[in-house]
């Protein structure tokens, strides 16, 4: 029992002895927080500068101007003359779309000849692109639906029975968890703990192997009466300590201060927590058990940990992606976390339907066990290889 | 006059040997080969392999139909055959709908109203509710995308039907449809995934591998300082502002190819979006590498040691991609942010050079950020060199007696 204390005492001497600990471990992922979670505090990008193109500069084309002027999606900063102009406009990254109502709109409209309303949306930049898309889309189809309306009834038709033929069949959206497709909510709550995530992986490959490096691991394990496991205690929990109380207070901000949605358990969402913190230590664990090299295994963690965010299919769906690259989504603890957030807090779920998420995550605290014995013999002989 | 033409000589051979020096330190760097070379070369490949079906595809659907007509029946052969949707099962009720979809085994559900026939031949408007996952705002995407196709496709159907049996189907063909509309997608026209994100992303790449290089580099000078008195000896004595030159153009012959590889022939081997002339991106980019070099020589001073340049710096690609507001555009963003997102040469490296590669744009046409990068390669340079002169002298008062980090 004593050498579990003096490793425990080791461990938060370390800690204690370089200020990249607690800049690394409590400051970055608070500021990545509270910066992801200020940088998209609106929910939606409203107001994407685009442009109308009004060749026609009749009253049936300005009401179209005004209509869109009227969306909160899309902000009409430009009226260029002509369609070059709008390109050019597009093409420097001044506007990320235009709509265009061509010669004599209105006087081919009103008497029946073919007239088309373009509109061009950049896609290159997806978020304003499709949210100007979304917005041109309804203007369009709302003038052609209003010009078609009048010419029927102007033809004799019931109105009632037109303004049903033009939409008969419609839908009502019920979008679970998140009605304001809010950005924020979508995207904090992956992306923060991924980012834990990464940070768990680096500090703990760098604060064990920093002892091979120093070639004071032999001291280390002494220390901890010879065992490899009472010495990586020492060092990973307090650390388990710290980044949990880091996890929690990233937990509150979403859930407390910002009011992101908790439809479900919130203990679910605590031990959730825990759960990654200890998994991604045992992960990074494992790593340096069979890398026991401090830059090796730092890159081939920062590599992983950087590959997660896009791996455990926070944007594209693993689902989509090549089965052998899917397959790597499995490996990543935060995947794990990530399910059970949707599950729980978003969709308001019972933790039954996640059991095996956190058995996951569960079965991950024991693979390092597996591999200390390298992690051993290389303290014992450490070399460092720059 | 002879000490001014000597200050001169000794200046342009400061650069000159650091330039050449400076390859023999990367060269024969294991660490910081990584970061130059295997990080630029597997990074985009890993990258687009992983967004590479560009698009979310066959979403499963549940559906409850309880009309049972064969007008729901064919909604329902509409949902599955289109691009963006699959019909996955059919739900005796809502209920069973929902389980499904809490066992991830579907991810919309819609529900087909018992009365769904008998309102579309009353030609009265049918409504059907449309339960979505919102886990995943691109599987919401095609979900919608599926369903208004769907919807503006039945509303034409029953549409002609409907005019074809009115009195006013003399009218309708004159009238037909008078208003088109049509749009028209630039930049990624399939909007697919990778040909939107890689773009910017392949940018990233080379500005934070060069960044984590020029830092894992510094550390080990640290560290030899530190044993040395203050002293690194690996490196040639001389004017700082020539050194940092010397290493910049070392960093940036080194990239050279890269860049080609990664601008070009990265986007022709997964056939992403690649307009523009080879020789506008690649003008474009020069100040892009040399920003990028002086803001990591700018950065030095906070690596005291090789490794320590993952945990200082991995983290901040994370930062670096929305600030550069290719996911939350730059004209949402607070002031503060703005001006920050500002300060990172990749921000308007990833501006100009989607303009360039995806909307086909000349160098003349991404002015701002051309500007922007070469404004930012002066201020970091200059930056850099009063930077690199305090850490030195500070290194040279505290590192008396060796020492480790």
């Amino acid at each position: 029992m004593s050498s579990l204390r003096n490793a425990l005492i080791d461990g938060i001497k370390q800690l204690t002895s370089r200020p990249i600990y607690v800049l690394g471990m409590i400051v970055v992922p608070m500021f990545v927080a509270f910066f992801f979670l200020d940088f998209m505090d609106e929910g939606l990008p409203l107001k994407a500068p685009t442009a109308i193109v009004d060749l026609d500069n009749s009253s049936a084309s300005r009401n179209v101007t005004r209509n869109l002027s009227a969306s909160e999606l899309v902000s009409l900063d430009y009226r260029p003359t002509s369609y070059d102009e709008a390109m050019k406009l597009l093409k420097s990254g001044d506007i990320f779309g235009f709509f265009m109502i061509p010669r004599n709109f209105q006087a081919d409209a009103a008497a029946g000849r073919e007239t088309t309303i373009t509109y061009y949306c950049n896609m290159a930049y997806f978020v304003p692109g499709t949210l100007s898309f979304k917005s041109f889309k309804q203007t369009a189809v709302t003038s052609s639906g209003g010009i078609a309306k009048v010419t029927l009834v102007s033809a004799g038709l019931n109105e009632d029975l037109v303004g049903t033929m033009l939409q008969p069949v419609t839908t009502q959206e019920h979008p679970i968890g998140n009605p304001w497709t809010n950005y924020s909510i979508y995207l904090s709550n992956s992306f923060v703990p991924c980012l834990l995530q990464l940070i768990i992986f680096q500090f703990t490959a760098f604060s064990i192997l920093q002892e091979i490096k120093r070639g004071s691991s032999v001291q280390w394990i002494n220390d901890a009466g010879g065992s490899v496991v009472v010495a990586c205690a020492g060092k990973l929990i307090p650390q388990f300590v710290i980044f949990s109380v880091v996890g929690f207070a990233i937990q509150s901000m979403l859930y407390g201060y910002w009011g992101f949605p908790v439809n479900g358990s919130i203990w679910g969402m605590i031990v959730a927590m825990l759960l990654l913190v200890a998994s991604s230590q045992a992960f990074a664990l494992l790593i340096s058990s069979l890398i026991p090299n401090l830059r090796f295994a730092l890159s081939i963690l920062s590599l992983l940990g950087i590959l997660s965010f896009s791996l455990a299919g926070f944007s594209f769906p693993v689902e989509d992606m090549y089965p052998p690259i899917g397959a790597f989504a499995y490996i990543i603890p935060v995947r794990y976390y990530f399910l059970i957030y949707v599950n729980t807090a978003l969709n308001g779920y019972e933790l039954y339907y996640v059991r095996w998420e956190y058995i996951a995550m569960l079965l991950f605290l024991l693979t390092p066990f597996t591999m200390l014995w390298k992690l051993k013999r290389s303290s014992l002989h450490p070399v460092y290889i720059p | 006059m002879s000490s001014i033409v000597n200050n001169i000589k000794n200046w342009w051979r400061t650069l000159f040997r650091t330039w050449i020096n400076e390859y023999r330190l990367v060269f024969s760097d294991l660490g910081v080969l990584l970061f130059f070379l295997a990080l630029p070369i597997a990074y985009p490949v890993t990258y687009t392999l992983i967004y590479n079906p560009e698009l979310v595809e066959k979403v499963p659907m549940a559906i409850v139909d309880n009309s049972r007509t064969s007008e729901s029946r064919e909604l329902s052969r509409m949902i599955d055959a289109d691009q963006y949707t699959e019909v996955r099962g059919y739900a005796a009720d809502l209920g069973e709908a929902k389980r499904w979809m809490k066992e991830r085994k579907v991810y919309g559900i819609l529900v087909i109203p018992e009365d769904y026939a008998k309102k579309i031949g009353r030609k009265e408007q049918a409504v059907l509710p449309l339960y979505c996952d919102m886990s995943l705002l691109l599987r919401y995407r095609s979900v919608l995308f599926a369903m208004t196709d769907i919807q503006l496709q039945l509303g034409a159907d029953i549409r002609t039907n409907t005019i074809n049996n009115s009195p006013a189907a003399l009218v309708s063909s004159a009238m037909g449809n008078t208003v088109d509309t049509e749009s028209f997608f630039l930049g990624d026209v399939t909007q697919g995934f990778a040909s939107f994100i890689m773009i910017g992303l392949v940018i990233l790449i080379l500005q934070q591998s060069l960044i984590l290089g020029i830092l894992m580099l510094g550390g080990g000078s640290r560290e030899r300082r530190r044993k040395n008195h203050g002293v690194d000896t690996e490196i040639i004595k001389g004017p700082i502002s020539a050194s940092l030159l010397g290493e910049a153009l070392c960093y940036v012959t080194i990239y050279m190819p890269l860049t080609v590889y990664i601008l070009h022939y990265v986007p022709l081997m997964f056939s992403l979006p690649h307009y523009g002339e080879a020789v506008d991106y690649l003008l474009f980019m020069l100040p892009m590498l040399f920003a990028s070099v002086f803001m990591g020589q700018m950065l030095r001073p906070l690596v005291v040691e090789r490794e320590s340049s993952f945990l200082v710096f991995v983290f901040t690609s994370v930062i670096f991609l929305f600030l550069s507001g290719i996911t939350w555009p730059r004209y949402a963003m607070s002031p503060v942010w703005y001006v920050l997102g500002s300060l990172v040469p990749a921000t308007w490296g990833m501006q100009g050079f989607i303009g360039i590669n995806s909307n086909d744009a000349t160098l003349g046409e991404v002015a701002t950020p051309y500007l922007m990068l070469w404004v930012l390669t002066v201020a970091y340079y200059f930056l850099a060199i009063v930077i690199t002169r305090m850490s030195n002298s500070y290194d040279l008062r505290h590192y008396k007696v060796p020492s480790v980090p």
